[in-house]
C-alpha cells in the first residue's frame, strides 16, 4: 500500500527571478518503509517534504498521503502525519515532556493517552530521565531528540523528518537512527531528508537522489549503486604523482591521498598490491553511496 | 457539537503562556511595571491617578497583545512550533486566537492588580466592571488583529525589523493617543482618541466610570468604531493570511 505518492510535482518560488525548486518529481513510498531523499543543499528536498506535509502549495502536480490529496484533503492528511522541520531550535522554556504533551493534546488524544504516548516517546529517545529539565539545559543532541520525541508521541502513521540529525554528534545521531529503525519495525512510514550519506546508507529501505529539483536516481541502495559502472574504490596514500596508478581508472585527489575508482575487483586488488610494493599505503572496498552520489550529481571530474 | 477547535485554542494559549509563567515568573511583574511607569510620574509630578490607572489597564493588555502577535512570526523562525502545528489537525483560527489569548493570560494578573487598586480608590465603580472588560476585550482583539496584519504583510522582514516595529507600534499606540492623559488635552483634535483602539477603549472605560462626560450617541459611536476596527483588522488578516504557504 502506498503511504505517499507524488505525480509530476512542480514548485516555482515566485520572486524577481523565479526559482524552480521542483521540476516534476514523481515518487511512491510504501507503507512501513523508510524512504530517504538525498541531495545537496538546495536540491528541493525540503520543498518536496513541505508540500507532502501540507505546509506548502505546489505550483503544479499532485501528491497524496494514504490516498488523500494534500491540497484538497489537507485535514485528512494532517491526521496521518507528524513533521520535524529543518533547523528546528527548541524553545528554551519548554521541557521535553511539554513538547510531547502539548503537541499530542493538539492531535485530539485523551489526557491519559497523551501521557502514555509522551512517556513511550521520551523513553524511546532516552530523554525520560530529563523530561522535566528545560531545553535550555539540554545538549544539542538532546534538544533535537526532544523535538523528535514530540513527533513520535503523536503516534502518526507517517513521520516526515527534515534533516533530523544535522548538527548532532555521531553518538547522538546513532541513537536517533536506532529509534527511527525501531519505528519502521513497528509499521510506521518515514520520509527522511538528509545530506549525510552514511545516514541514507544505514537507514533507508529505498532512497531517491534529488538534484536541482529532479529525481536523478531512485531505488534500493543496491539499485542506486548499480547506476555507475565503477564498483570498487582504492584509496592510496603517498606519492600522488605516480603515473602508474593514475592510468587504472578515474582518480580523485585530496592532497597526498587519492581515490581510484575501478569496475573490477581483481583490478582493484592488483592495484593495491602495486601500490604496496611502491611503499604506499593502499586499501580497497566496494564503492560507497557517497561515491555514487558525487558521480551522479556531477561534483567531480576525473 | 465539535469542541476540538475550542480545545485547540486553549491548548495553544496554554502552550504559549504556561511554560513562560512557570520559568519566568518575573515577567509578570515586568508587564505590570512597564504599564506602571506613567503612574509613577503622575504620582510624583501630580496628575489624575484615575486616568493613569485606566491607562495602565489598557496598556497592560494592549502593548503585550500587539507585540505577541508580531513576535509570534519572529519567534517561529527559530522554534518552528507554528510550522509543526500547520501539519497537525488544527485550524488556523484556533491557532491565531490561541496566540492572541496567551498574552491575555500572561497580562491577567497585572490587569487584576490595577483593577483592584482602581476599585479600592473608587476610580472604578463596581457597576462599570462589565463595560470595562468588554472594552478591554475589544481593544485586545483589535490590537491583536493589527499585530497579525503587520506580521502577515511583513513576513519577509528581518527579525530585528519586526521586533523593533512591534515595540514602536505597541509603545506608540499606548503613549501617543490619550490613554494615560485626558483626551480634552488634544483640544480640537480630541476626535483622534476615537480612531485608536487603545484611546477609544480608555475613553469608554472613563465614560462608564464617570471620568469622562459623553452623550449616549457618542458612547455608541465609540463602541461601533472599536468594533469596526476589530472587524476590519480580522477581515484583512483573514484575506491575506495563508496557513499553508503559497
Amino acid at each position: 500500500m502506498e503511504a505517499i505518492k507524488s505525480a509530476e510535482l512542480i514548485k516555482v518560488y515566485q520572486s524577481k527571478e523565479p526559482v524552480e525548486a521542483l521540476k516534476g518529481v514523481s515518487l511512491s513510498i510504501d507503507k512501513g518503509e523508510l524512504f530517504t531523499l538525498l541531495g545537496p543543499n538546495g536540491a528541493g528536498k525540503t520543498t518536496f517534504l513541505r508540500i507532502i506535509s501540507t505546509q506548502l502549495s505546489p505550483t503544479k502536480g499532485e501528491a497524496y498521503v494514504f490516498g488523500h490529496d494534500v491540497m484538497r484533503e489537507a485535514g485528512e492528511v494532517r491526521k496521518h502525519i507528524a513533521v520535524v522541520p529543518q533547523d528546528v531550535q527548541t524553545y528554551n522554556n519548554f521541557t521535553p515532556w511539554e513538547y510531547c504533551y502539548y503537541f499530542s493534546l493538539l492531535r485530539g488524544m485523551s489526557k491519559r493517552r497523551v501521557e502514555e504516548q509522551a512517556e513511550k516517546a521520551l523513553k524511546a529517545v532516552e530523554l525520560w530521565d530529563m523530561r522535566k529539565r528545560t531545553c535550555a539545559t539540554l545538549s544539542g543532541g538532546e534538544k533535537k531528540r526532544a523535538v523528535i520525541a514530540s513527533a513520535l508521541a503523536s503516534d502518526a502513521d507517517v513521520l516526515m523528518l527534515d534533516e533530523p540529525t544535522s548538527g548532532l554528534d555521531v553518538v547522538a545521531r546513532r541513537k536517533v537512527w536506532m529509534v527511527l529503525r525501531e519505528l519502521v519495525e513497528q509499521g510506521k512510514t518515514i520520509l527522511l531528508t538528509t545530506h549525510i550519506m552514511e545516514e541514507a546508507e544505514m537507514l533507508s529501505d529505498r532512497l531517491a537522489i534529488v538534484n536541482k529539483g529532479k529525481v536523478i536516481a531512485e531505488g534500493t541502495l543496491k539499485d542506486v549503486k548499480s547506476l555507475t559502472k565503477e564498483k570498487f574504490r582504492v584509496v592510496v596514500e603517498g606519492n600522488s604523482k605516480n603515473k602508474l596508478l593514475q592510468n587504472n581508472g578515474r582518480v580523485v585527489k585530496f592532497g597526498d591521498k587519492q581515490i581510484i575508482y575501478l569496475k573490477d575487483e581483481d583490478e582493484a586488488i592488483e592495484l593495491v598490491k602495486t601500490a604496496l610494493k611502491k611503499g604506499l599505503k593502499a586499501e580497497t572496498a566496494p564503492i560507497t553511496l557517497e561515491d555514487v552520489f558525487v558521480k551522479l550529481v556531477g561534483g567531480e571530474e576525473a | 457539537m465539535n469542541l476540538k477547535p475550542v480545545k485547540d485554542t486553549l491548548i495553544i494559549a496554554a502552550l504559549k503562556s504556561i511554560p513562560d509563567f512557570k520559568r519566568q515568573p518575573l515577567m509578570l511583574i515586568m508587564i505590570g511595571l512597564i504599564s506602571s511607569i506613567p503612574l509613577f510620574f503622575l504620582l510624583v509630578f501630580g496628575g489624575n491617578i484615575g486616568y493613569g490607572l485606566v491607562g495602565a489597564m489598557v496598556s497592560t493588555i494592549g502593548f503585550i497583545g500587539i507585540v505577541a502577535a508580531i513576535q509570534d512570526v519572529t519567534w517561529d523562525r527559530y522554534v518552528k512550533i507554528r510550522e509543526m502545528i500547520v501539519a497537525m489537525p488544527v485550524s488556523p483560527i484556533s491557532y491565531a486566537i490561541g496566540v492572541a489569548l496567551a498574552p491575555l493570560l500572561v497580562s491577567a494578573p497585572s490587569l487584576v492588580f490595577f483593577m483592584a487598586i482602581a476599585l479600592w480608590l473608587g476610580v472604578l465603580p463596581i457597576s462599570s466592571i462589565g463595560w470595562l472588560l468588554a472594552s478591554l476585550l475589544l481593544c485586545w482583539a483589535a490590537l491583536s488583529g493589527i499585530g497579525f496584519i503587520i506580521s502577515t504583510y511583513l513576513q519577509k522582514a528581518s527579525v530585528y525589523t519586526l521586533n523593533s516595529m512591534s515595540n514602536i507600534l505597541g509603545l506608540g499606540l499606548i503613549f501617543m493617543p490619550p490613554v494615560y492623559y485626558p483626551e480634552e488635552m488634544l483640544g480640537g483634535f480630541s476626535w483622534i482618541a476615537m480612531i485608536f483602539p487603545t484611546s477609544n477603549a480608555a475613553g469608554l472605560i472613563r465614560a462608564y466610570s464617570g471620568g469622562l462626560q459623553l452623550p449616549l450617541e457618542m458612547v455608541l459611536i465609540r463602541w461601533l468604531i472599536l468594533a469596526a476596527v476589530t472587524m476590519v483588522s480580522i477581515i484583512v488578516v483573514a484575506r491575506k493570511a495563508r496557513w499553508r504557504e503559497a
